[in-house]
């Protein structure tokens, strides 16, 4: 197996006004390219801060994060910002959607980054928005948006530039069962017909059943699955 | 991100903070009218100063009596504006009303000036206030005595209609194209009759405008042959001269003539640079004081202005610094989409730069605003009695197009400036620590 994530004894440390909180205490992953892997633990584990670790928003204190076989840490900003950009499609625990752009607007804008031409961005937009059933909303404000309606925004925003890994904190906090399960399907589909590499943090068994496979984080370390 | 989508994000960002923007976009705006104001008026007065002394000859040198200081090596603002009445509408007395104790100019100076070297001709000018009357209406209006055969040669002055004066005139006046038509309710033509205190003139010409109407020039004076003048400006000794006009042999050695001039006085009149009681001018020597006294001034007032100006780029680093702080979270969005340090500062910098172009652009639209306002009031206030109307008036304040370029040009780059420091800080930010703060 040719994993296209590999954490290798990753330790994060925050350090605020004194207070040293170890988040992460060495972990060790491997994520397979196409694999659909669900985090779970208690709350303050420490998911989110690996997540973002795996999405190079930011840097780990000790250990190795290796995606596609390119040790990040050896990267420059302008290298990891175009990794973010187009290798990975991020949703956020809080949508953060750009709140002045319009829904199609905010489907539009990693595109924007990427330099996509903008014909093509727009019908990819539009495309897009239309795969999460959001054409009627495409003019809205994402404040006009209800939060189901944000998260799928979100949804369709990291799917932008064709991204090889979709990582997902907590993506069906607040929804109902139904949207729930429209959402699995929708990241479902995306994993075995695009073969892309999903990994979602989730509290909630039902949703963790989607994935094949399911690690338990434990203050800071991998305490259940994962290798 | 290409250029076109930072425009696009900044002036999205603008737009959605509306009231703010307009109120950052103001400082600037006042900042860059003000200088806008301050320079064109330097211009205009400057160009306006310029205009009416080319009605005087550049190689005409003006003697006249009494001397001062105050403005460097020649006379005082009313000295040379000589002959004629003074600048500004002061009344009017200083030519007639030399004392027995002033000094006067009389025909020894003549005979001294004309053995100096570089002096082609030279002649002697009485003048004074007096009431002019035609058709009844009575104006109070500068007459000058001259001796056409000299004068004739060194005015620059042309007839529209008649001619000149010539030596035999007894009763003829020549009129000034402000005199002919405006100064009386009636236009005055050729071979029209005048009363001069109670003596009757006829009309023989009408000069064309020279520009020179408010300084005293010849468009607001009533020429008289010598003989005829010192008959009505009885107040004037019949031996003493008001002013000198000497005429050099070349422009190019105005300034040399000026000094042997002068040293021919000094040895005739018997004095030296301390007792000097005469002063001696050109329109080129004049020209350069009024000039330099008008820039410092300009130069001041534009001082001023500019500290506005960087009131209101105080005011976009502030704008910038708080759309940062809230913006926090937003970079961290934009940064978790890929967008490059370099390119979070370009959005900010874009969108300061923004701010001062807009504010360079309204400031300068509010800037012809005010010039026009104060260029309608300048006349007024200044007493310069140009009229605005028709091609041939003279304009307080002139607007450049390198000054429209310049302040564009100058406010966008101040907006820029000040919009770098918070623009660091913004790219500077961590991802994931933006992304929480709300
Ligand atoms: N910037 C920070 N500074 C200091 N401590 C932090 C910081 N970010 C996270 N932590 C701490 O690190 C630990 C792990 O945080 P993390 O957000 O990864 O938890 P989580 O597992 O995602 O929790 P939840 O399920 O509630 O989202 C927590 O104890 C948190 O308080
Ligand atoms: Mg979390």
């Amino acid at each position: 197996m040719n994993p296209v994530i590999e954490l290798q004894d990753v330790k994060k440390i925050y350090q605020m006004n004194g207070v040293i909180t170890p988040a992460l205490r060495g972990v060790n992953l491997q994520i397979a390219k196409g694999e659909f892997l669900a985090i779970m633990g208690p709350s303050g584990s420490g998911k989110s801060t690996l997540l973002h670790m795996i999405g190079a928003l930011d840097k780990p204190t000790e250990g190795k994060i290796i995606l596609d076989g390119v040790d990040i840490s050896t990267l420059k900003e302008s290298a990891l910002a175009r990794l973010r950009g187009r290798k990975i499609g991020f949703v956020f625990q809080f949508f953060n959607l750009h709140p002045t752009l319009t829904a199609v607007e905010n489907i539009e804008l990693p595109m924007m980054i990427a330099e996509a031409d903008k014909k093509e961005r727009q019908r990819k937009a539009l495309e897009l928005l239309r795969s999460v059933n959001m054409e009627h909303r495409a003019r809205h404000l994402p404040s006009q948006l209800s939060g189901g309606e944000q998260q799928r925004i979100a949804i369709a925003r990291a799917l932008a530039n064709d991204p090889e890994i979709i990582l997902a904190d907590e993506l069906t906090g607040n929804l109902d069962s139904k949207t729930k399960a429209e959402i699995m399907q929708f990241l479902l589909r995306l994993q075995q017909e695009r073969k892309m590499t999903v990994t979602i943090i989730t509290h909630e068994p039902e949703i963790a059943a989607y994935a094949e496979t399911v690690i338990r984080i434990v203050d800071g370390r991998i305490a259940q699955g994962g290798s | 991100m290409k250029l076109a989508d930072i425009v696009r994000l900044s002036l999205n960002s603008l737009t959605h903070r509306g009231l703010r923007s307009w109120l950052t976009i103001l400082g600037i705006i006042i900042g860059v009218a003000a200088v806008i104001a301050m320079l064109s008026i330097g211009a205009g007065m400057s160009q306006n100063v310029q205009s009416r002394l080319s009605g005087f000859g550049a190689d005409i040198i003006t003697v006249s009596a009494g001397s001062t200081r105050a403005f460097g090596s020649g006379g005082t603002f009313t000295d040379r504006f000589q002959p004629g009445e003074p600048p500004f509408g002061q009344s009017s007395s200083n030519q007639s009303s030399s004392s027995t104790t002033s000094p006067t100019l009389t025909n020894t100076d003549l005979t001294a000036i004309l053995s100096a070297d570089g002096v082609e001709a030279t002649t002697g000018i009485i003048s004074g206030r007096t009431s002019v009357s035609y058709l009844s209406q009575s104006v109070t209006i500068t007459v000058e005595g001259v001796d056409p055969s000299v004068w004739n040669t060194m005015t620059t002055s042309t007839v529209a209609s008649g001619r000149l004066l010539e030596s035999g005139d007894g009763m003829s006046v020549l009129i000034g194209s402000s005199v002919a038509s405006g100064m009386f309710d009636q236009n005055i033509t050729v071979d029209s009759p005048m009363l001069i205190s109670g003596k009757t003139f006829t009309v023989v010409g009408v000069l064309k405008e020279s520009g020179t109407g408010g300084f005293g020039g010849d468009d607001r004076t009533v020429f008289l042959t010598m003989d005829a003048a010192r008959n009505i400006l009885t107040s004037i000794d019949p031996s003493v001269f008001t002013s000198i006009q000497v005429k050099a042999t070349s422009t190019d050695t105005v300034d040399a003539t000026i000094t042997s001039v002068t040293n021919a006085l000094y040895a005739s009149r018997q004095v030296t640079s301390d007792t000097k009681d005469f002063t001696v001018t050109s329109p080129t020597s004049m020209l350069a004081t009024i000039t330099s006294t008008m820039q410092t001034m300009t130069f001041f007032l534009t001082g001023i202005a500019a500290v506005s100006l960087l009131v209101g780029a105080i005011g976009i680093a502030n704008t910038m610094f708080m759309s940062v702080m809230e913006r926090t979270r937003l970079i961290g969005i934009l940064k978790s989409l890929g967008t490059k340090n370099s390119e979070i500062m370009k959005l900010f910098v874009m969108e300061s730069g923004i701010i001062g172009l807009m504010g360079g652009l309204l400031g300068v639209f509010l800037g012809f605003i005010v010039v026009g306002i104060i260029s309608e009031i300048g006349f007024n206030l200044m007493g310069l009695g140009v009229r605005m109307a028709g091609g041939t008036s003279t304009s307080v304040a002139v607007v450049t197009p390198q000054l429209v370029v310049f302040a564009l040009a100058f406010s966008t780059i101040i907006g820029i400036v000040s919009g770098l420091i918070p623009a660091r800080k913004a790219a500077s930010l961590q991802i994931v620590e933006a992304m929480r703060s709300e």
